[in-house]
C-alpha cells in the first residue's frame, strides 16, 4: 500500500476510523454504563445540572444480580445457544449440498431452481407466522425448542445456498475432475475434495446463520410458551419491560450478556470469516 | 471408522444406489431434497396459504370465504397503505445507498495492516450481532425527548441551542429510524466488502499509481469495477432485509407519530394482528412482493451481467 | 329476572349433582376428591404485570393454592402487553395454545368468535358483588354472550405534582379545558410543562384522545354504529384547541412517546402532570430515595391523581379495562372455567387486588368501598375508574369496527396531524374517509 507522511495517515486513514469505532460502538457503551447504573441516576433529564451521560460514581451490580436471580436468563441463554447451534447446523448441511448441486451439476432446471430458492427469502415473516403456527401445531411441535430449529432453516438455507453457490463456482473443475479420473466416485469427490476446499465459505455462512437465529424474535415470541423455554430477546423483553415501566438496567444488562457469546464466536473467526466471504466472491 | 468403511464396502460389490448419484440428476435430486423438504414444509405451504388468505375475508377465527381481489382494491384505497408504500421505498433507498457508502470507505479503512486489525474488525461487527429488539431499546432510550444523550452531547459541542425532537417530529422520526438501521447495517457491508477488496490484487493499483493515476482514479477505474459483484449481492441481500423490516420500527415508534413511519410490514402487523384483520394483513404483506420481486429480479440480471463480464 | 332465576336453579341443581357424584367417586378413588385422578394442566396467559408483586404472588402463594384446592396444574405464563395480540392470533389460527389469555378492552370483540360464552361466571359475580359496572358489561359483552370475564380496569387519572401547581396558583387540578390550558401554560412558562403522548401506543395515547373526544361532544359513529360523524362542528372546535394547547401547555415532545415514557419524564421532574395509570406514583412509594423533589422531599408526598378535565360535553374516561377470554379450542375447558371461578371467589381475587394497592380497580361495585382505598388518599381517585369508564366507538358497541379504528390509532393520529400543522378540518376529513371506510362495510 502506498503511504504517504504521517499526517496524511492520520487525516485519512486513522481519524475516520476511530471515527468510524465510536459511533458503532458508542450504543454498547451506552448499554454498557446503564448496566452498572445505580437506578436513582437513570432519571435526570438531558438538560439537568447532574446528568452525567458518560460515567457513573456508584457503579453497581445490582442490575445484573436482578438479571440472573429473578430472571431466567442463564436459561434462556442456554436455550437461545442450542437453538441457534441447531439450526445452523441444519441449515449448513442443506445450504451446502443444495449450493453444491446448484452450482457444480448439469440438470435440467437449475437456474430456475437456484431462482425459486432465492425467491422463498422473500416472502415476509409477518405473512408466515400465523400459517406456520398451525403447523407447528400439527407436528406438534409447540413450546419445544424443535419449532425453532426447523423454522429457522427457512430463512437460513436461500442465504446459506446462495453463499456457497458462489463459493462453489469459484473451485476449478479440474480438482473434480483429477478426483474422478484416480477413480473416486461423484459423491466422493463431494464430500473428500470439493467440501473440504470450501470450508472457509461454510464458515461464513455458518457465522451469518449463527447471529441471524441468534436474534429472531417473532417466530421465538409466538412458538413458545414456558417461561423456561424463551430465548434471550423474547425473555428480556417479557420479563423487563411491564406494562409502562422498563427495567432499563437489567434490560441494558441482558442485551450486553446476551451479545457477548456471538461477539466470542466472531472474535474468533473474524479474520476466517473474511477469507471465507472472500472466496464466495470471486465466483 | 466410518471414512475407512465406507470405500471397503464399495470395492466389494457396487451398491446401485451409489452408482445411481454418479448421474449428474440423480445426485442432484439427492442433494437439493433436504433443501425441498424443508423449505416445502415450512415455506411453500404457509405461503400458499398466506396467499389464500390475502384473496379472502378471513378474520381471525372466522375462515371466510373467497372475495377475489377485493382486498387489494381496499388497501390500494388506503392513504395509510399509500403512505406505507412511499416509507417503505424511501427508507431502503436512503439506507441502502448510506450503508454502501460507509460501508464501503470503512472496508477501505480495514484493508490496511495496523495494530490491533483483528480486535478492531471483531469489535465493529458488534452492532450487526446484537439482538435488534434489545439494541433498538438503547437507542431509543438515546432519542428519548427527555433524556437524550444525542441532544446533549450536542448542545454542549454547541451545534443546538434547544432539543432536538428526534421521534417527535415526522421527518426526523424516519430520520432516527434511518440512522438506526445504518447502524446496524453498516458492520456487515463493510466486512462483506472488505472480503471483496482482499480478493483485489494490490499489484493492480500499484502499477496504476505508478502510471500516474490518482487515487480518485484509481478507484473509480481498478477497485470499483472488481468490487461491483460483491457489492451487488450485499445490497441484494439488504435491500430485501431493509423492505421487509419490522422489529426496529416497531420498537422505535410502532409507526407513528400520524403514521410518518409506517412501513409495509407494520402495517400489515397492525392490521393483521392488531385489528384481526387477517386477509388484509396478508393483502399488504403480498403487496410487498411485487415490489421487492422486481428490485431483485433488475439486481439478479444486473449480477448476471456483471459476472458475465 | 325470571331467566336469571331459573339459571340460578339450575345451576343449584347442578352443583349439588357434582358435588354427590364428586362424593360418590370420591369414595371409590380410595378417599381422593376425582380431579386428582387425571391431572389437567391450566394454561393461562396474561400480560406482565406491572406491579412484580403480583406476578411474584400469583407464583408463590395463589398458583399452589389452586393447584391443590382444585387438582389442576397451573401454567401461567406472562409477556409483555404489546406481544399478547400476536400470541393470541397465532393460538386461534392454529387452534392450539393457552386456554385463557388476557384481552385489553374492546379486543374481545376481535376474538369473539374463538371464545366460549362466560356469561353465568359474569353475572354470578357480578351479582355477588353488588353488580357489574356498565363499562365491563359493554366491553365484554355483546347482549348475547360474555366474551371474556372482566378482570380489572387499570384506571387513567393524572398524576400532577400539587408544589408546582401551588405556585402558579392552582389550589387543585383544573377541571375543565380552559382552566387546564392557563394553568399549563404559566406551568410551561417555568419549564415544567404537562406532557401528553399522541403516539402509537395502546394505553395513554387513547386514554387521552378518546376521552378529550368525548368531552367536546365529538363522536365516532351514532348509536347505530353505521353512520359515522366524526365530522362535526365539536370535533373541529376541539382539534383547534388542541393545536393550541399543544403549543401553550405540553411538551412538544410527546408526539413521539409510547406508554412509558411520560413515567420517565414526570419521574425525572420534567412534566408537571400526565395522563397515566397509578404506576408513577407506585414508583415513587417503592423507591422513596431515588424519587425526590427539587426540596430534597420525596416525591411521593408530592403527587396527586385527578380525572381528566371536563369539557363542553361533560367528562369523561377511557381506562384500560382487562378481561380474561376462555378459548374455543381448549380441550381443557372445564378445568379452565373452574379456575377461573376460582381466581374470582372474593378471598382469591382479593390477594390479588391487594397486591395491586389501587393500581387495579376490579369491575364490580362492592370493590368501590373497599377500605383497602381509604389507606392511601393518594389512590382514591382510582376508585371509580371502573364506573366511569367509556368505551372506544361511543355512541355505537365497542364492537370490531371501533376495535379497527382504535388500533389503525386514528383519533390520536386525527389529533397528532394538526399539532404537526395539517389544518384542523382537513385532519377531521381525514379521520372521517377513515373511519368512513372501516364502518362502511
Amino acid at each position: 500500500m502506498i503511504e504517504g507522511a504521517a499526517w496524511r495517515r492520520w487525516v485519512f486513514y486513522n481519524i475516520p476510523l476511530i471515527l468510524f469505532v465510536f459511533v458503532l460502538l458508542f450504543p454498547f457503551y451506552w448499554m454498557i454504563i446503564t448496566t452498572f447504573r445505580p437506578d436513582g441516576e437513570l432519571y435526570r433529564p438531558w438538560n439537568a445540572a447532574n446528568y452525567m451521560p458518560f460515567w457513573t460514581n456508584n457503579p453497581t451490580l445490582e442490575h445484573i444480580k436482578y438479571l440472573f436471580e429473578e430472571t431466567n436468563f442463564a436459561r434462556w441463554m442456554l436455550n437461545t445457544m442450542f437453538i441457534a447451534v441447531s439450526s445452523t447446523i441444519i441449515s449448513l448441511f442443506c445450504g451446502v449440498l443444495a449450493g453444491y448441486a446448484l452450482a457444480r451439476l448439469n440438470f435440467p432446471w437449475a437456474g430456475a431452481l437456484g431462482t425459486m430458492i432465492f425467491i422463498t427469502y422473500l416472502v415476509p415473516q409477518t405473512l408466515l407466522f400465523i400459517p406456520l403456527a398451525e403447523i407447528i401445531r400439527n407436528f406438534e411441535l409447540g413450546d419445544t425448542p424443535w419449532s425453532l430449529i426447523l423454522t429457522y432453516p427457512t430463512f437460513l438455507i436461500p442465504f446459506c445456498t446462495w453463499l456457497m453457490m458462489g463459493y462453489f463456482k469459484a473451485i476449478p473443475k479440474e480438482l473434480e475432475e483429477c478426483a474422478r479420473i484416480d477413480g473416486a466416485s461423484r459423491w466422493k469427490a463431494m464430500v473428500y475434495i470439493i467440501i473440504p476446499c470450501a470450508l472457509p465459505g461454510i464458515l461464513s455462512a455458518g457465522i451469518i446463520a449463527f447471529t441471524l437465529s441468534w436474534n429472531e424474535f417473532i417466530y421465538a415470541l409466538v412458538f413458545l410458551s414456558s417461561p423456561d423455554e424463551k430465548t434471550v430477546p423474547v425473555g428480556v423483553t417479557s420479563e423487563l419491560i411491564r406494562g409502562d415501566v422498563f427495567f432499563w438496567g437489567p434490560l441494558m444488562a441482558g442485551a450486553l450478556l446476551g451479545s457477548i457469546p456471538v461477539a466470542i464466536v466472531y472474535s474468533f473467526f473474524v479474520e476466517h470469516y473474511v477469507s471465507g466471504l472472500t472466496g464466495s466472491v470471486k465466483g | 471408522m466410518a471414512v475407512t468403511a465406507v470405500p471397503g464396502v464399495e470395492v466389494r460389490r457396487p451398491i446401485p444406489r451409489l452408482r445411481r448419484l454418479e448421474d449428474e440428476r440423480w445426485l442432484a435430486l439427492a442433494l437439493l431434497m433436504p433443501t425441498a423438504v424443508l423449505l416445502g414444509l415450512f415455506i411453500a405451504y404457509p405461503f400458499v396459504e398466506g396467499v389464500l388468505l390475502s384473496l379472502s375475508s378471513a378474520r381471525v377465527g372466522d375462515p371466510g370465504h373467497f372475495v377475489g381481489l377485493k382486498n387489494f382494491a381496499k388497501i390500494w384505497d388506503d392513504s395509510i397503505f399509500r403512505t406505507a408504500v412511499w416509507n417503505t421505498f424511501w427508507y431502503t433507498g436512503v439506507t441502502t445507498v448510506f450503508k454502501l457508502a460507509l460501508g464501503l470507505w470503512l472496508a477501505m479503512l480495514l484493508n490496511r495492516h495496523f495494530k490491533g486489525k483483528a480486535l478492531v474488525r471483531a469489535f465493529i461487527l458488534l452492532p450487526f450481532i446484537i439482538p435488534t429488539v434489545l439494541s433498538t431499546f438503547a437507542w431509543k432510550w438515546m432519542f428519548d425527548p427527555t433524556f437524550s444523550v444525542i441532544n446533549w452531547s450536542l448542545f454542549h459541542l454547541g451545534i443546538i441551542t434547544q432539543r432536538i425532537n428526534w421521534l417527535g417530529d415526522p421527518d426526523l422520526a424516519m430520520t432516527s429510524i434511518i440512522i438506526v438501521n445504518i447502524w446496524r447495517g453498516v458492520p456487515f457491508f463493510a466486512i462483506s466488502l472488505l472480503a471483496g477488496l482482499q480478493t483485489i490484487s494490490p499489484e493492480l493499483n500499484e502499477a496504476a499509481a505508478i502510471d500516474g493515476a490518482r487515487p480518485w482514479a484509481r478507484f473509480w477505474h481498478i477497485t470499483w469495477p472488481l468490487l461491483l459483484p460483491v457489492t451487488m449481492v450485499v445490497m441484494l441481500f439488504s435491500v430485501i432485509q431493509t423492505f421487509a423490516d419490522f422489529q426496529l420500527v416497531y420498537v422505535m415508534t410502532g409507526g407513528g407519530p400520524a403514521n410518518a413511519t409506517q412501513l409495509f410490514a407494520t402495517y400489515a402487523y397492525q392490521l393483521g394482528i392488531g385489528t384481526g384483520l387477517l386477509s388484509e394483513g396478508a393483502a399488504i404483506s403480498l403487496a410487498m412482493f411485487p415490489f421487492l420481486f422486481i428490485i431483485v429480479v433488475a439486481q439478479l440480471l444486473y449480477i448476471r451481467r456483471v459476472e458475465v463480464r | 329476572m325470571a331467566k336469571a332465576k331459573r339459571r340460578s336453579v339450575l345451576k343449584l341443581a347442578g352443583g349439588t349433582a357434582a358435588v354427590s357424584l364428586g362424593g360418590m367417586a370420591g369414595i371409590l378413588a380410595t378417599g381422593r376428591t376425582p380431579a386428582y385422578a387425571q391431572q389437567k394442566t391450566v394454561h393461562w396467559l396474561k400480560w406482565v404485570d406491572f406491579v412484580p408483586a403480583t406476578d411474584q404472588m400469583f407464583r408463590k402463594e395463589l398458583m399452589p393454592q389452586a393447584e391443590k384446592e382444585l387438582g389442576i396444574k397451573v401454567n401461567l405464563e406472562t409477556v409483555n402487553g404489546n406481544d399478547l395480540q400476536p400470541r393470541t392470533t397465532a393460538a386461534i389460527q392454529s387452534g392450539a395454545g393457552p386456554d385463557l389469555i388476557m384481552a385489553f378492552n374492546n379486543q374481545t370483540y376481535l376474538y369473539a368468535n374463538s371464545v366460549v360464552d362466560l356469561s353465568e361466571l359474569a353475572e354470578d359475580v357480578g351479582k355477588r358483588e353488588g353488580g357489574l359496572f356498565k363499562y365491563a358489561r359493554s366491553i365484554c359483552s355483546d347482549g348475547k354472550m360474555f366474551m371474556g370475564m372482566p378482570w380489572a380496569v387499570i384506571g387513567g387519572m393524572i398524576a400532577y405534582r400539587k408544589s408546582w401547581l401551588d405556585e402558579v396558583g392552582a389550589s387543585s387540578f383544573p377541571d375543565n379545558w380552559e382552566a387546564y390550558r392557563d394553568v399549563g401554560t404559566k406551568l410551561k412558562a417555568k419549564g415544567h410543562p404537562f406532557g401528553q403522548t399522541l403516539g402509537h401506543t395502546f394505553g395513554d395515547a387513547p386514554g387521552f384522545t378518546y376521552p378529550y373526544l368525548w368531552s367536546w361532544g365529538g363522536k365516532e359513529v351514532e348509536a347505530d354504529g353505521k353512520t359515522v360523524v366524526i365530522n362535526s362542528k365539536e370535533t373541529v372546535d376541539s382539534v383547534k384547541f388542541m393545536t393550541g394547547l399543544w403549543k401553550d401547555a405540553m411538551d412538544e415532545g410527546g408526539l413521539a412517546w409510547d406508554d412509558t415514557n411520560n413515567n420517565r419524564a414526570f419521574l425525572s421532574q420534567t412534566i408537571s402532570a400526565t395522563l397515566n395509570g397509578a404506576s408513577i406514583y407506585i414508583e415513587t412509594l417503592r423507591k422513596p430515595d431515588q424519587y425526590q423533589t427539587e426540596k430534597g422531599q420525596p416525591m411521593s408526598k408530592d403527587i396527586l391523581h385527578a380525572p381528566l378535565p371536563k369539557g363542553p360535553a361533560g367528562q369523561f374516561g377511557f381506562h384500560l379495562l382487562q378481561s380474561q377470554m376462555l378459548m374455543k379450542y381448549s380441550k381443557n375447558q372445564d378445568a379452565a372455567k373452574a379456575f377461573l371461578k376460582w381466581l374470582h371467589t372474593e378471598d382469591h381475587y382479593r390477594k390479588f387486588f391487594e397486591s395491586q394497592k389501587g393500581f387495579a380497580t376490579p369491575c364490580t361495585a362492592k370493590w368501590e368501598n373497599d377500605p383497602l382505598w381509604n389507606v392511601d388518599p393518594v389512590m382514591t381517585p382510582y376508585k371509580v375508574a371502573a364506573r366511569l369508564g367509556q368505551a372506544p366507538g361511543y355512541a355505537g358497541p365497542p364492537n370490531a369496527k371501533a376495535a379497527e379504528g382504535l388500533s389503525k390509532y386514528i383519533v390520536t393520529d386525527m389529533y397528532a396531524k394538526a399539532v404537526q400543522g395539517m389544518p384542523p378540518e382537513e385532519c377531521v376529513k381525514w379521520a372521517e374517509a377513515e373511519l368512513k371506510k372501516i364502518y362502511s362495510e
